[in-house]
């Protein structure tokens, strides 16, 4: 007896697990088909039988309905009418299943109510599948980024397994936005263009193809979780590092070609040569420097003075310019153009000859300097000696004409004194001329030193006139010295030769035999018209 | 269409060529073919609806029947299945051709005779899955309407319905539930 109790429970239970879940599954399909379906009349096939269905409003009993159906030209059959309760809706349905449900031929179904025909319908049996939903759904992750690997078992029916198409939808987690797939008979798919390390929701659902069944969706299984892989390499991370090289790479380019020069100089220096201080040595005498020489005859004194000053510097001029600070500013105006060239040549000194003397305008200031001298003479010593640096006397060693200025630097100095001679009258030039060529001569030994010699071995010194101031000037290498002379003295001078006046290397090696009290300092004389 | 076709004409030629089978044919069980049947036959209902005067002369046809019931399935006699599906071929071949003569229009016409030859095709490839019973019944037979596995239909529409209700029902399961087809899938 208990086993028979046993058994009978187990079979009831099993009765009612078997209701209960073919239960869920039908009254979902008979609710979704309450409202998707038009006809009045509402039939669908699960698990092989055909159901049909009908809505009623007002309180009915299902014994008051008659069901029919025939196929083939058969007898009509009749069928059990049932009544389903739906709780979400609140609505009564009563429903009819068809026992062995014969496919692909026609069925007249048919519905009576008290003897009256309610629904007369003409259907197919095999077109109107509504499957259950997809079994087993798995999401996993593959092992590429952005990729999940959905795979799910079909639902339970024989011989149909190649006629289903299936439908997968996923998203975000938490998002509504979903994309949807279709897949025929296959029961697996990779989703490709996921993002990386996310969750996302997958869902599927399934329905015949149409081609041998058809039916209807589906309901959607539920959803299933799956994460994408991390990504290696973040791709805002990738961009932001590439943007910030480029943009390093395009300044470090933009600073290496506007100082591409300056950075060449460094890294490949130039090899210096002397080039430009010889012209046409290299391009047209192919570095022959005799043949160099012999071509720039005419100016190879100064040339010489010039190449032998970068060896062996030393300061040449006396200057024959007067200062006269007492004068007057315009006077002073004068000056300072002159004195900042002197300055410049001050500087230069080391280079001797190779400062350049500037512009006759200034000679005509020198002039006019010598002539305020004459008459304020005392003014001058003091102010000589206060502004002794800005004094020099310049030897004219220029053989050649007044007014030249393409020659160089000496010739250029010596213009003022040039000047001044030829205001004299030619005599005078002529006079000088020829005693400057001999000193050039003398001086063409090719020493460097800023020798400069009045040598006037025949001659005396006609004194000028009352016109003419003369002016002694001791240099002793530190300061300069000038102190007018008077003309006795300068008559005197006439009369007596004039010594040559070394200026080697050293400034101290000098002779000069006129002024005792100028003792170890060169000085030389020098003179000036005063107009 | 027109690929498959040449590809069963091809095996056609081979089954007629090996005559009594000299070596065995390679059993066609890929099901899309009888989809692409299926098509066909569906497609000739469309076109039969369109058309003017389709549905002919009033015919009687006699025609197989199609139910297939799924709890039969479970327990499937396949010589048996077999002699039904060829015979209710033979009888839709039958029908059509009759269908055919009384159609006047040409598009509808080159459907019906279309249909035919899928249904040629259908036999030979029943043939290659080795069903002993099957060839014997591929001779129409004027005895085979007798049995209770005949229906009759009056007009071409339900002649149509038929047909595709047979390939799609029948004639698929005997497809699938071959057993040359059931060794290959397992």
């Amino acid at each position: 007896m208990t086993k028979m109790s046993d058994r009978l429970k187990i079979v009831f239970m099993l009765c009612l697990a078997f209701v209960t879940t073919g239960g869920q599954h039908f009254e979902s399909k008979v609710a979704q088909l309450l409202q998707d379906e038009t006809e009045d009349i509402k039939c669908f096939v699960e698990l092989k039988d055909l159901t049909c269905f009908w809505e009623e409003e007002e309180e009915r009993n299902n014994l008051q309905y008659t069901f029919t159906y025939s196929y083939e030209n058969k007898n009509k059959m009749a069928c059990v009418v049932s009544s389903l309760s739906l709780l979400a809706s609140n609505k009564t349905v009563f429903f009819c299943k068809l026992p062995k449900t014969p496919f692909f031929t026609t069925l007249d179904v048919q519905v009576f109510r008290d003897g009256r025909m309610l629904y007369s319908r003409s259907l197919n049996a095999e077109n109107y599948l509504f499957l259950d939903p997809p079994r087993n759904l798995t999401v996993l992750s593959s092992g590429k980024e952005g990729q999940l690997n959905v795979s799910w078992l079909p639902p339970l029916l024989k011989y149909m397994d190649d006629s289903m198409i299936y439908e997968v939808r996923y998203a975000v987690e938490g998002s509504n936005m979903g994309k949807v797939e279709v897949i025929k008979v296959s029961t697996m798919l990779v989703l490709l263009g996921l993002q990386s390390d996310t969750r996302y929701k997958v869902w599927v659902r399934v329905k015949p193809d149409g081609v041998a069944y058809k039916g209807y969706w589906s309901a959607w299984t539920e959803p299933v979780l799956g994460v994408t892989q991390p990504s290696d390499l973040d791709p805002l991370i990738m961009v932001l590092v590439l943007f910030i090289g480029l943009i390093l790479c395009l300044l470090s380019m933009t600073v290496i070609l506007s100082h591409h020069k300056f950075l060449l100089k460094k890294l490949w220096p130039d090899i210096p040569t002397p080039e430009h201080k010889f012209p046409g040595l290299f391009t047209v005498c192919k570095g022959d420097f005799k043949e160099w020489m012999s071509q720039n005859n005419s100016s190879m004194w100064g040339r010489s003075v010039q190449v032998y000053t970068e060896e062996l510097p030393s300061p040449l001029e006396v200057l024959s310019e007067v200062s006269l600070t007492s004068h007057g500013t315009s006077q002073r105006e004068e000056r300072k153009p002159v004195e900042e060239d002197e300055e410049k040549e001050s500087e230069r000194s080391d280079s001797g000859l190779t400062d350049r003397w500037r512009e006759p305008p200034q000679a005509h200031w020198l002039m006019e300097q010598l002539r305020a001298l004459q008459e304020n003479p005392q003014s001058l010593s003091q102010s000589l000696l206060v502004q002794s640096h800005d004094t020099y006397v310049t030897l004219n060693q220029n053989s050649q004409g007044d007014g030249e200025r393409e020659v160089d630097d000496v010739f250029e100095e010596t213009l003022p004194l040039q000047t001044l001679f030829t205001t004299t009258g030619t005599t005078s030039l002529s006079t000088s001329h020829s005693d400057l060529g001999s000193l050039q001569q003398s001086s063409g030994s090719g020493r460097l030193s800023s020798q400069s010699s009045f040598e006037y071995p025949n001659q005396t010194w006609p004194p000028k006139g009352p016109g003419y101031t003369y002016m002694a000037v001791a240099d002793s290498g530190v300061s300069m010295d000038y102190s007018p002379m008077s003309s006795s003295r300068i008559t005197e001078l006439g009369r007596h030769r004039m010594y040559t006046n070394d200026y080697k290397n050293e400034i101290f090696l000098h002779k000069w035999p006129l002024f005792g009290e100028h003792n170890k300092s060169g000085s030389e004389s020098c003179m000036g018209p005063v107009w | 269409m027109q690929t498959f076709l040449g590809l069963v004409s091809v095996l056609i030629v081979f089954v007629w060529l090996g005559g009594k089978q000299v070596f065995p044919l390679q059993p066609i069980c890929d099901l899309r073919v009888l989809d692409h049947f299926v098509r066909e036959a569906r497609d000739s209902v469309v076109i039969m609806r369109g058309s003017r005067g389709g549905c002919g002369a009033m015919k009687s046809y006699f025609v197989p029947l199609t139910s297939v019931d799924f709890a039969f399935w479970e327990h499937i006699d396949v010589q048996e299945l077999a002699v039904e599906v060829q015979t209710g071929l033979s009888l839709l071949v039958q029908a059509l051709s009759t269908a055919m003569k009384a159609v006047s229009n040409s598009r509808l016409a080159n459907a019906l005779d279309n249909n035919i030859s899928n249904i040629h095709s259908l036999s030979q490839i029943l043939h290659s899955l080795d069903l002993q019973h099957a060839r014997s019944t591929v001779l129409p037979d004027d005895s085979a309407p007798a049995s209770t596995q005949t229906q009759e239909v009056s007009s071409l529409p339900e002649l149509l319905q038929v047909q595709s209700s047979f390939l799609r029902g029948k004639v698929r399961l005997l497809l699938s539930a071959a057993p040359a087809c059931q060794r290959q899938n397992s």
